[in-house]
């Protein structure tokens, strides 16, 4: 720590903070416009100076360029810094168009702010105003380079954090200007962070122009309501209605980051397709009916149903978008008033050992990261099996953070040649084939082991079973793994050598994996990699930790898990036919469980649908239709039910099947918590009161619950949030107090002690044959600009990505005759669709990519629970 | 990528994989890239250098900031003659608006540009040294000095 006078303040700041930031920080005011906390210094805009008296000297300097330093003594108001400073404002107002009423950014613009402070009423020079032409190129933001003051921020924010780089300074002298290469339209990820950091109105959100003043805008701390990132985000709204969403750089993981979901997909919020009533089916059609009408038919047909089958016959489905609370109160009604066991959720459905595995890794402390955000601490980062800017792009913001100034390694493991810009000194991509993940990872383990990458006796003594697995992995050799992967002797082996590298090493284990069939293996040997490097990679232990970070899709898909809102725990992952756990459970409810309330037989409750064991369903903010692979038997089963309840936001594919649906709120409207891929779970706020007729998620239950009689009320999500902290033991001590800046880690809280690994010994089945007459096998993936029905409702992401296409590897199109942009037929056993092709080098021969989450494009129709066969022929 | 330029020929790229392969790995190396293919092509044409873009890890966008910003990288075709007219202080006080105006009528193409035919590229540039002479044009290595707007047309006859 450093001491030094600003102002005549003792002010005691940590070595390297410059002297605009430890004045900031203590309340002194120095004015600066291309100063920014998260992006690289750069001392362009000149209006930082203080005088420096150092050693006796006194010197003129940047603030923001001049690191501070013992017994420094700072004046940041002398005449003369006040008069330059003044000057340099004046040249800068000398071009600037002075649009104030008109601008967007009044009211929160740090131009605006210093010409106010310094009083400057009036400039000296007089010169023309720069009258370049408003830059509107595309549907999300507009650039007004009149306002630009060259701060550079934009595009190092564009650069350095999104990794994109789309914009730059461009030609020299008076004609500079910020703008793209070759003056192309603006084609980006559209993540918003130049807006964010531009200290003017450059930058402009056109979803939001014009529609407020900045001060009129309440601000709520909220969380993101698509991906499981969660990022923090405030969301701004006026007259009950949410106009924009912003970020802030000190609060939540994200560092005020988001993408183009998180801060221009909200206007789903208030689409003129929300539900605005409830529905009930009418001699065929779904009809407006008053809340009290459908809420009494709802008990009504459930209560025969259960009279008449047992409550076992009625199905659950929970939402990886609804809020922890709603979850658990969900899977508290369907348990103790339908008194059915048979509740899921589709993330479980998809990956039925992941919670299992997940448990696993925590259990032995490879799941140990406190917060996303640890990332930007990283060494080494593996992504395997994910697209990370596809699916969680502020995972990208954070691992070119660590990149950038933790000079991190990386790798990526991908099937495809995924895209992910970054700087990194040692940046290694495997493209694995298809299903040969897992001999990938026992090919880096061999390696590691068999290399002395690491000193195996320190392994020796955290773990079990190292020397049989030692000799496991004698039967196969490199060379071979090298064949069948397809990934070269001398990549697996730099990866293998980084991997071993001492510090932090963090793990992304993507959807790709966890969704394969035999993704679990991938999981186990992913696990032993983890248990090498975990301790013995470091030179002194406790220096350098792992991270085993598992992907989840939705904002809430690690909450529905955590819930109970599974067969086979109840809230907490606590076994549902462990006598104590249910004694547990009892206890806090005050009721007994009924006998049916346990795990069954293995069939998930789509199977059981299919094999008429159920005859009633209510689904909570799903579209299993649509979102589950194999469409069509989701379809059948759907309509072979008696009775079906679907409530949502929207009147989605599953709704329209439905007998009742129920019009629930959104994010904006909801008070609780989301939890999520890091297992913090984190606050979102009330923004804005329900919209129209919607009602909130766990009242809605608790309605039902009473008219069904039993006794079942909350008063808030604080009251639901109080018995889960009661009752659920790995969330004690949890409270919305703590959840101010940082969410509550469920797993770190806790300090567990890590238990010692066995190595987990097994033989990867081997890769299966093609299914003849169809020579492709189908993937599909995330995509950055949707997720499912909140994005296909947002104007603003359907105008940036308004069609879903197809792409083909370049080998196969060229066979084909397919050409980019032209039609395909897509064809699998189950079903076809046309979609337009691209043709792109990033995948192998024999794949093709459907990105999965443009919920109008039923490509999950085509899928199957294995690797999809399908058959492609141009249109 | 696309492999025809803005004058729809087609573009060989082998000569900028070449010029890519010999700066393999190193740092910095971006102006050397630059000259070199420019030097090859004649001028940075932007399929060469989304090429440029993909190999060295960089944005179009960066390596077209880094290309306006130096005057020897030009992203449009250039002449066979460069005729610069000096817009430095003296000669625009000694009427080079005037010069220019003049030699992009007689050209008929706009400051920057090169004609149709790919003779002749105009270009403005700052004090060349030559004040005393003032105003003056520099077409290829030829100074011209004391210019007025009637000695332009015989000066590009000349020329051609
Ligand atoms: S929106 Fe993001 S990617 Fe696009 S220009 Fe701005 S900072 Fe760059
Ligand atoms: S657009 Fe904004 S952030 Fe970018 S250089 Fe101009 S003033 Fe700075
Ligand atoms: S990364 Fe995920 S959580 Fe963050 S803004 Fe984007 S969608 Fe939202
Ligand atoms: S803030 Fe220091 S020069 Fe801009
Ligand atoms: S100003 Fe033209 S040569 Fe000096």
């Amino acid at each position: 720590m450093i001491t030094l006078k600003i102002d005549n303040q003792d002010v005691t700041v940590p070595r390297g903070t410059d002297i605009f930031l430890a004045a900031k920080q203590n309340g002194i005011y120095i004015p600066g416009l291309c100063h920014h906390p998260k992006l690289t210094q750069y001392g362009g805009c000149r209006l930082c100076m203080v005088e420096v008296t150092e050693r006796g000297r006194t010197q003129h300097r940047f603030s923001c360029a001049q690191p501070v330093s013992e017994g420094m003594e700072v004046k940041t108001k002398t005449p003369e810094i006040v008069k330059y400073t003044k000057s340099v404002m004046e040249y800068l107002l000398a071009q600037h168009p002075l649009d104030c009423p008109t601008c967007d950014k009044s009211g929160e613009c740090g131009l605006q702010d210093i010409t106010h402070d310094l009083k400057l009423a009036t400039g000296r020079f007089k010169s023309a105003r720069m009258n370049k032409p408003m830059r509107r190129d595309n549907p999300i933001l507009e650039f007004n380079a009149n306002r630009c003051i060259l701060c550079g921020r934009c595009v190092k924010m564009c650069k350095d954090i999104e990794g994109v780089g789309a914009i730059d300074f461009q030609n020299r002298g008076i004609s500079t200007a910020i703008g793209t290469a070759f003056d192309k339209p603006l084609d980006c990820t559209f993540c918003g962070g130049c807006l964010s950091v531009c200290p003017t109105g450059s930058w402009q959100d056109r979803t939001f122009k014009f529609r407020a003043r900045p001060w009129e805008l309440k601000k709520t701390m909220s969380i993101c309501p698509y991906c499981a990132v969660g990022c923090s985000i405030q969301v701004n709204t006026k007259n009950d209605t949410v106009l924009r969403i912003t970020s802030r750089d000190d609060v939540g993981n994200n560092e005020g980051n988001l993408c183009i979901k998180g801060r221009f997909g909200h206007d789903f919020v208030h689409s003129e397709k929300r539900l605005k009533a409830p529905l009930i089916r009418k001699e065929g059609v779904l009809s407006p009916v008053p809340w009290d009408e459908a809420i009494n038919y709802i008990a009504k047909r459930f209560g025969e149903i259960k009279n008449e089958y047992g409550g076992e016959s009625i199905g659950g489905i929970g939402s990886e978008k609804c809020t922890n609370e709603d979850n658990y109160v969900f899977q508290k009604f369907c348990r103790t008033v339908l008194e059915t066991n048979n509740i899921d959720n589709l993330s479980n459905i998809k990956s039925p050992s992941l919670n299992a595995l997940i448990h696993k890794s925590i259990v032995h402390g490879f799941t140990s990261t406190t917060s996303l955000q640890e990332m930007e601490k990283a060494d080494t980062l593996f992504f395997i099996g994910t697209d990370v800017s596809e699916a969680h792009p502020v995972i990208g913001t954070l691992a070119r953070k660590a990149i950038r100034l933790n000079k991190a390694d990386l790798i990526i493991a991908n099937l495809r040649d995924v895209h992910f810009n970054s700087t990194a000194q040692n940046d290694i991509r495997l493209q694995y084939g298809f299903r040969t993940q897992t001999v990938l990872i026992n090919a880096l383990i061999k390696k590691i082991v068999e290399g002395k990458l690491i000193d195996l006796k320190r392994v020796e003594k955290f773990t079990a079973g190292i020397n049989e697995f030692k000799s496991s992995l004698k039967i196969s050799t490199i060379e071979k793994a090298s064949q069948i992967t397809g990934v070269p002797e001398k990549t697996i082996l730099a990866a293998a050598t980084l991997l071993a590298k001492p510090g932090n090493c963090f793990i992304v284990c993507g959807k790709d994996i966890e969704e394969d069939p035999y993704g679990h293996e991938a999981i186990k040997a992913l696990m032993n990699l983890c248990a090498l490097i975990n301790k013995a990679s470091t030179p002194r232990a406790g220096v350098g930790k792992i991270s085993l970070i598992f992907s989840r899709i939705n904002n809430n898909t690690q909450g529905v898990n955590d819930m109970g809102v599974v067969p086979e725990f109840f809230p907490g992952y606590l076994d549902i036919d462990d006598q104590a756990n249910r004694e547990r459970f009892e206890g806090s409810w005050e009721l007994k469980l009924s006998d049916s309330i346990t795990k069954g037989g293995g069939d998930n409750i789509i199977d059981l649908a299919l094999q008429g064991a159920l005859k009633g369903m209510f689904v909570v903010g799903e579209n299993p239709i649509v979102n589950f692979p194999n469409g069509k038997v989701v379809k059948e089963a759907f309509e072979s039910l008696e009775f079906v309840v679907v409530q949502d936001t929207f009147l989605t594919e599953t709704a329209q099947l439905a007998d009742v649906v129920l019009p629930t709120t959104t994010f904006a409207e909801k008070n609780g918590t989301y939890t999520n891929m890091a297992m913090e779970v984190q606050r979102l706020r009330t923004a804005i009161p329900p919209v129209g007729e919607a009602r909130q998620d766990w009242q809605i239950f608790c309605e039902i619950a009473q008219k069904m009689g039993a006794e079942f009320s909350y008063a808030s999500p604080k009251e639901i949030l109080d018995e889960i902290v009661n009752t659920v033991p790995i969330f004690s001590g949890m409270n919305y107090g703590l959840m101010n800046r940082r969410g509550f880690n469920w797993v770190t809280e806790h300090r567990l002690k890590a238990k010692r690994y066995r190595f987990d010994i097994f033989k990867p089945k081997p890769v299966e044959k093609k299914k003849r007459g169809y020579p492709f096998v189908l993937l599909t993936g995330p995509s950055l600009n949707h997720l499912g029905s909140f994005s296909r409702n947002s104007e603003a992401l359907v105008s940036v990505s308004p069609e879903c296409v197809a792409e083909i590897n370049g080998i196969d199109a060229r066979k084909l005759n397919i050409k980019s942009g032209d039609t395909v037929s897509v064809e699998s056993i189950h079903d076809s669709m046309k979609i337009k092709a691209k043709v792109s080098n990033k995948l192998p021969e024999g794949v093709i990519f459907v990105p999965e989450d443009y919920e109008w494009v039923h490509v999950n129709a085509l899928r199957d629970n294995v690797y999809t066969k399908v058959k492609l022929s141009k249109v | 990528m696309n492999t025809t330029n803005d004058q729809n020929e087609e573009i060989d790229f082998s000569k900028a994989e070449a010029i890519l392969d010999e700066y393999e790995g190193v740092h910095g190396a971006l102006i050397p890239v630059l000259q070199k293919i420019q030097g090859a092509y004649g001028y940075l044409q932007e399929p060469v250098i989304n090429l440029v873009a993909e190999r060295m890890n960089m944005s179009a966008s960066e390596i077209v900031g880094v290309a306006t910003f130096y005057a020897q990288f030009h992203l449009k075709p250039r002449g066979v003659h460069i005729i610069k007219v000096c817009c430095g202080t003296a000669c625009h006080v000694k009427g080079a608006p005037n010069i220019v105006g003049k030699f992009s009528e007689v050209l008929d193409v706009p400051v920057g540009s090169t004609t149709e035919d790919k003779l002749f590229t105009l270009e403005e540039v700052a004090c060349i040294g030559a004040c005393s002479l003032a105003p003056v044009a520099m077409i290829d290595e030829d100074v011209h000095g004391k210019l007025g707007p009637d000695n332009v047309p015989s000066i590009v006859e000349e020329v051609k």
